[in-house]
């Protein structure tokens, strides 16, 4: 636990020292709303329906290049060995990753939500909306945190991390959207997304903390 | 305070650390001498815990390499021609929070302590990236020796150094009373400034068969 | 297989090891003869599958010819999940004995099970065309297998991208392997609930979902022992191939550094 808070701080502290990169993530959501706006005339047809997709796709992207990075920068100064040499063990390295860029992203997606309040003219700022949110972001970070692993000297890894991961995310995705849509009050099937989603979370969560030592060694 | 015994490393079919047993006493100071690729730095990451052997087994201060490799990581200190520090961060908080990882109970004079003994105590609170190679290397020191280890596992520590760096090596690692080192490098005629004794690998074989070093110098005392 | 090179990481695993190998016997006994066995045996179902398919079973009333493409069709879909599951297997192995040799195997799997995925796709395009009206409907069998693709063609491009005796590579596309497997059926259940949401395709009739006369189930069950004997043909072909890569990677090492010795020697 220690160790989990220190790196945490240390990661935040650094997190705010590079800004510039969670602000050009930041950036990129609000591009991208702005972009589907124009794509898919929200602005003058029926927003409802497809605001979860404009939604959850803008956090997927902006979460996977946002936390695609946060173990390279660790990899390429070769400070992700001295936090390996370090008593520390590897589960709270990835803890604190994983916390780091969870804070981060939900700061960026708050900020997307505040947004899209504003431009589409719909109430979105519900708990019930941000509960789902949190739970979807917590499912899909944990597996990008994982996969963000992949070596600082692969080439084209910028690339590669987004085509491993989204596949992956398929059910994430498809849980997320119909469950938004549920707190939209949009007709969603009476399937259990909520629960499909939570189950997603729970076993990536579960999974990428216990498949991470192995991607940590050398 | 270094036991290796027919520790084996393979990369694939081809054999990058072969059978490779030795001792090192306390206090001792080991050169590792070999060519590149003799396999000297898969050794040392095989005694640090960032590789695991194919076979054989090591203890490092007494913890086995196997199943007790928190607490040997807890006692070694690992230093490589590569400073291995946050660039954004200061050379304070750098130490800070390595000090917090590895639960340093006297964190703030154990930095204030490091930081005036590397030379670094006045430029403490630049960002660590504006500052010359030579400095990040002497802080890299700081960082090796912060939770006090009894054992330094370095690879390449003179490489680059610049003369100030050199005398900060010197003092606080190679010449140190009690600290067992060993040290990968390449460097054979300064060897003997500080060495107690020499293991030679070739292609991942250690030439003198079994070795054991014992402290001559630096923990007896004595000039050998 | 892993009997060769014995990890000394605990006693335990060591014998451990040692039981599954007593248990395994007859199946290394199997794999052993593996050249002597796959290929006549492989070579006798799928001549005898062909001549099933294409003279003996009967000509479907409804949908004709075009029905026989089902004799291929899904015992490629099922001989691409048992690749997959072989991918699981050689990745846990991988994982637990840090033998590179399972890293062959998966990778010769994986690239096994891309191809049987995209032949299973493709034949379903072919079949869908003349019955669907359509090459391709957002049927949630269809899209799952699509995403199925995707996952493993990722692992392939992954693993490709970095060196055959790269470890940290191997276990990275490992453990993305496994995360991949186990989430191949939540990827179903996702896709097909997400299907019930929309207008279903022109489907007349979906495969497999009517019993079949005697005689086309006689042909089908000849033709999944043929392609999953013609899979775990091509895998140990493609994992034997990796292997000498994997050598012949060491070798060209090993010869560079000799030379760079004696060229420094000199």
């Amino acid at each position: 636990m220690n160790a989990t808070t220190a790196v945490l701080l240390k990661d935040l502290r650094l997190l705010w020292r590079q800004r510039s990169g969670w602000l050009s993530a930041a950036t990129f959501a609000a591009i991208s709303v702005l972009t589907y706006s124009f794509a898919l005339d929200l602005a003058t047809g029926e927003v409802k329906p497809l605001l979860p997709g404009v939604l959850w796709v803008t956090f997927l992207f902006a979460g996977i290049i946002a936390s695609g990075r946060s173990f390279a920068a660790e990899a390429e100064q070769g400070t992700f060995d001295a936090l390996l040499v370090a008593p520390a063990p590897r589960t709270a390295i990835y803890g604190a990753k994983l916390i780091s860029n969870l804070l981060a992203l939900l700061l960026i997606e708050v900020a997307v939500l505040v947004m899209a309040t504003i431009l589409f003219n719909t109430a979105l700022l519900s708990v019930e909306l941000i509960a789902i949110m949190v739970l979807g972001t917590l499912g899909y970070v944990s597996l990008t945190t994982l996969l963000s692993t992949l070596g600082s000297r692969v080439r084209s890894r910028e690339v590669l991390i987004p085509v491993l991961a989204l596949p992956l995310l398929t059910p994430l995705l498809i849980a997320a959207v119909h469950a938004t849509g549920g707190a939209l009050d949009l007709p969603t099937g009476g399937e259990p997304w909520l629960l499909l989603l939570a189950v997603f979370t729970a076993w990536t969560a579960l999974g990428s903390v216990l498949l991470f030592p192995f991607v940590a060694e050398q | 305070m270094i036991e290796a015994r027919g520790l084996t490393k393979r990369f694939g079919s081809a054999l990058a650390v072969d059978h490779v047993s030795f001792e090192v006493a306390e206090g001792a100071k080991v050169a590792l001498l070999g060519a590149n690729g003799a396999g000297k730095t898969t050794l040392l990451a095989l005694l640090s815990t960032l590789l695991s052997p194919n076979e054989g087994e090591a203890t490092v201060a007494g913890h086995d390499l196997a199943s007790d490799g928190s607490a040997l990581r807890a006692s070694i200190g690992v230093l490589t021609h590569q400073p291995m520090l946050y660039e954004e961060l200061t050379p304070e908080e750098n130490l800070r929070f390595f000090a917090r990882l590895y639960s340093v109970a006297d964190a703030g004079a154990r930095v204030e302590e490091l930081l005036r003994a590397v030379g670094l105590w006045l430029r403490r609170d630049e960002p660590t990236a504006v500052l010359s190679r030579g400095y990040h290397q002497r802080l890299a020191i700081a960082r090796a020796l912060l939770h006090r280890p009894p054992v330094l596992l370095l690879d390449e520590p003179e490489t680059g150094l610049d003369r100030e760096a050199l005398e900060v090596l010197n003092r606080l690692v190679l010449h140190a009373p009690g600290l067992t080192v060993l040290a990968a490098t390449h460097l054979r005629e300064r060897v003997s400034s500080w060495a107690d004794g020499v293991l030679e690998l070739e292609r991942g074989r250690l030439l003198a068969g079994r070795a054991v070093v014992q402290a001559s110098r630096a923990a007896a005392g004595a000039a050998r | 297989m892993s009997a060769q090179t014995p990890t000394a990481d605990t006693a335990s695993r060591g014998t451990a090891a040692r039981w599954a190998l007593a248990a395994l016997r007859p199946m290394l006994a199997l794999y052993d003869a593996r050249w002597t066995l796959l290929p006549p045996l492989t070579g006798a179902f799928m001549l005898a599958m062909l001549v099933g398919a294409v003279i003996v079973a009967p000509r479907e009333a409804i949908e004709g010819e075009v029905q026989r493409i089902f004799y291929i069709h899904v015992p490629s879909a099922i001989a691409a999940y048992l690749c997959f599951f072989v991918v699981f297997v050689a990745s846990i192995a991988l994982l637990w004995t840090r033998n590179l040799r399972f890293d062959a195997v998966a990778r010769a799997a994986a690239s096994v099970g891309v191809l049987f995925t995209a032949l299973t796709l493709a034949t379903g395009a072919i079949w869908g065309k003349p019955i669907w009206g359509v090459w391709w409907a957002w049927d949630a069998r269809l899209t799952s297998t699509l995403v199925l693709l995707l996952i493993y063609a990722g692992y392939l491009l992954a693993r490709s991208l970095s060196e055959r005796t790269d470890v940290q590579a191997a276990r990275y596309a490992a453990v993305f392997a496994i995360i991949g497997f186990v989430d191949i059926p939540i990827v179903n259940l996702s896709v097909r609930w997400w299907r019930t949401l929309h207008p279903d395709p022109i489907v007349t009739r979906l495969p497999g979902s009517q019993t079949l006369p005697d005689s086309m189930l006689a042909v089908l069950l000849l033709g999944m022992v043929a392609i999953t004997l013609l899979a775990l043909w091509l895998v140990a072909l493609r994992s034997e191939v990796e292997q000498i890569g994997v050598r012949s990677d060491d070798l060209r090492t090993e010869i560079d550094r000799r030379e760079a010795q004696r060229s420094g020697a000199a």
